[in-house]
């Protein structure tokens, strides 16, 4: 979000740049990058920005490992959409991603609990102690879950949105947040208990992360190319209707979760005449402003 | 009283190294050894492949380390440990409290808190891969085990867990073996106490009773003074590979002659989808303030605390030089990575501000 802003005010021309090319291709995941593959580790934590895990796959055996953890490690968490980039590959290492997927098979019957995890743990060959590596514990199978459906998200999204035949941005921001939104149907069970997690004070400001990351990931795809404040304000309140919608999910029980598809539309569309609402009091304003500063230029005052 | 007896013991290495100085600048080779990262060629050392341990994870006795800010070799380290912690055995406890206002425990609480021990889902029948067992090392005066066993024992009701504290020194072990005796008894049976050197758990021997006050001295059968620590020599039985669940190491391995050693030793010791857990003392270098006011207090007032509580300058002078000798949370890190355990995350977590650490690492499966 922050070099998002940066670029925003880095001048028009730079934010074009960034924004303004081919959207689809660049954001689905294992696209080849551009650089070749580190041929030692400390090449790897030198070039580690373009390294992704499956390029550590290329190396002998042995020097696998230190470089997919370097890969991880040294990688800068890009917070924007690039075009030129691969996408970073994420905040999890491999023995987390085994212990994770695992686990998140069991949520249904058991939870977001360390039942889950214990039971992934034996599924994969591993201890009942094993997850205890994982640094958040419970919250990290939360983060998994947020973190898969955000990134399958953009390989999804063309079909999703072809569907629906959304045209302008506000349809297809529709689209994907419902697809977003159908991404709980396995878990919405016990979506209660991982908000509740998410809700504890040591886990508000990754959540609120994933959160805005999530927004960002849907205006991005919906191809909003905003470079004004209302970047700023688009995300925002997209990120409110989204947390309510999924609050309202957890207790819908209408068949296909049409509610919640009812409730979506109602809050952008609120939004988007309150935006509208905004827009022409804003221009009412700045034109009687202009008229009033004009009045008083003829009549002599030096403004 | 015996701690006195000990400190006499460990004094003439102390007082050589004040007034020999020329002893420590005997060594000839690269005096970095323990810690791989600041060998010059650690690209060659580091891409060697993992089941051959490289050259500077074999222990040897006549190798430089770190004691403290002084260099001494392996051997010689070992000896000196060993000499202060057996002159701080007694008021160990007492001291930890002083020295850090009784935060340590919080940090002991959250470390064994965060490993959940003894967690089991609640499935039909006994789990078929047998109980857990946890291995405490450098586990002296029982702080973890207890905790670890509480939490496996009560919290999680798991009563077939079993830990077994493993201590280089008697002195450590004995104290540990004290105040084991007010735990349940259920807990006691679950208890073992051994000696060994983590960086060998091949030599084990269970805990043989330490001298006390009346009778500073005991001989072995040869008719031999005992050393303070364990000697490899008179090993009875050993830790076998893959043996053990859980592998932690509280504010111990700083102490060791040779971590990458004792790191590949707990590599082989575990089980595969086993974790190794340590819980040490780090750099708070991120907050400069903080760790300003930290050093300071560290630097003049922990020694001065020693001397007048425990008596015992040195040992304290000692252990604040050589949390200042301890590489930094990343570097610890790849260490770990190095000795063959992947991590999850960053691979640590920082405890006030970085003043403590956790890593944790998972022996994966071959």
């Amino acid at each position: 979000m922050s070099s998002s802003a940066l670029a925003c005010f880095a001048g028009a021309t730079t934010a074009r740049r960034i924004l303004l090319r081919p959207r689809w291709p660049t954001i689905l995941p294992g696209t080849p990058s551009v650089a070749a593959p580190c041929r030692s580790s400390s090449a790897c934590a030198t070039r580690s920005i373009i390294i992704t895990s499956q390029q550590c796959d290329l190396l002998p055996r042995p020097r696998q490992r230190q470089c997919e953890q370097q890969a991880i490690f040294f990688t800068p968490n890009r917070s924007y959409h690039s075009h030129d980039h691969p996408p970073p590959p994420g905040p999890f290492t491999h023995a987390e991603q085994n212990l994770l997927s695992a686990a998140y098979v069991h949520v249904p019957s058991h939870g977001f609990s360390q039942e889950a995890l214990a039971l992934g743990a034996r599924d994969t060959g591993l201890l009942d102690i094993s997850p205890s590596i994982l640094p958040d514990g419970v919250f990290s199978l939360i983060r998994w879950h947020l973190y898969t459906q955000r990134t399958l998200l953009a390989a999804k999204a063309k079909d999703a949105v072809d569907q629906t035949a959304a045209v302008t941005v506000g349809d297809k921001v529709e689209a994907l947040a419902w697809l977003r939104l159908r991404g709980n149907e396995a878990v919405v069970g016990r979506w209660q208990e991982a908000l509740a997690i998410m809700a504890q004070p040591s886990y508000v400001p990754a959540s609120l992360k994933e959160l805005a990351s999530l927004a960002d990931e849907i205006l991005y795809l919906a191809g909003d190319v905003s470079v004004d404040p209302s970047w700023y304000t688009k995300r925002a309140s997209l990120s409110a209707i989204y947390a309510a919608a999924e609050l309202f999910q957890t207790t819908d029980q209408s068949p296909k979760f049409r509610e919640t598809r009812a409730f979506l539309r109602r809050r952008l569309d609120e939004a988007a005449q309150a935006g509208g609402a905004l827009r022409s009091v804003g221009e009412w304003v700045g034109f009687n402003a202009s008229a009033a500063v004009n009045v008083l230029r003829s009549k002599g005052v030096r403004i | 009283m015996a701690a006195r007896t000990a400190l006499r013991r460990a004094l003439p290495y102390l007082r050589s190294a004040v007034t020999n100085p020329g002893q420590q600048l005997r060594h000839t080779r690269s005096l970095s050894t323990t810690l791989p990262y600041l060998t010059p060629n650690v690209s060659s050392s580091t891409s060697s492949s993992s089941s051959a341990p490289p050259e500077y994870a074999i222990p040897d006795p006549s190798r430089p380390t770190h004691f403290g800010f002084e260099t001494v070799t392996e051997g010689e380290k070992r000896e000196r440990v060993a000499g202060v912690f057996t002159s701080v055995a007694e008021s160990y406890d007492r001291m930890n409290d002083l020295m850090s206002f009784g935060w340590h425990r919080v940090w002991k609480d959250h470390f064994v808190a965060s490993l959940n021990p003894g967690f089991s889902p609640l499935t039909p029948g006994p789990d078929p891969r047998g109980p857990q067992h946890i291995l405490d090392i450098a586990g002296g005066t029982g702080d973890i085990a207890f905790r670890l066993l509480h939490t496996a024992h009560v919290v999680n009701a798991n009563p077939s867990v079993r830990v077994t504290i493993s201590d280089i020194n008697r002195a450590m072990l004995t104290v540990g073996k004290q105040r084991s005796a007010s735990l349940p008894a259920s807990q006691q049976a679950a208890l073992t106490f051994v000696e060994a050197n983590a960086e060998d758990l091949t030599k084990t021997r269970p805990l043989h009773p330490y001298p006390s006050a009346s009778e500073p001295t005991s001989h072995d059968a040869q008719g031999k003074e005992e050393q303070a620590f364990f000697d490899p020599a008179t090993a009875t039985a050993e830790i076998p590979d893959s043996s053990v669940d859980l592998y932690t190491v509280a504010f111990g391995i700083r102490n060791f002659s040779n971590i990458p050693a004792a790191l590949r030793e707990a590599h082989r010791v575990l089980k595969p989808g086993g974790v190794f857990a340590c819980l040490e003392f780090s750099k708070a270098d991120k907050h400069p303030l903080f760790n300003a006011l930290y050093k300071e207090w560290s630097f003049r007032a922990i020694p001065l605390i020693g001397q007048l509580v425990a008596a015992d300058r040195d040992s304290y002078q000692y252990l604040v030089e050589s949390i200042e000798r301890f590489p930094s949370q990343e570097e610890f890190r790849d260490m770990i990575v190095d000795a063959g355990f992947v991590v999850a995350g960053q691979g640590f977590e920082d405890l006030t501000g970085g003043v403590a650490a956790i890593h944790k690492g998972m022996k994966p499966r071959a």
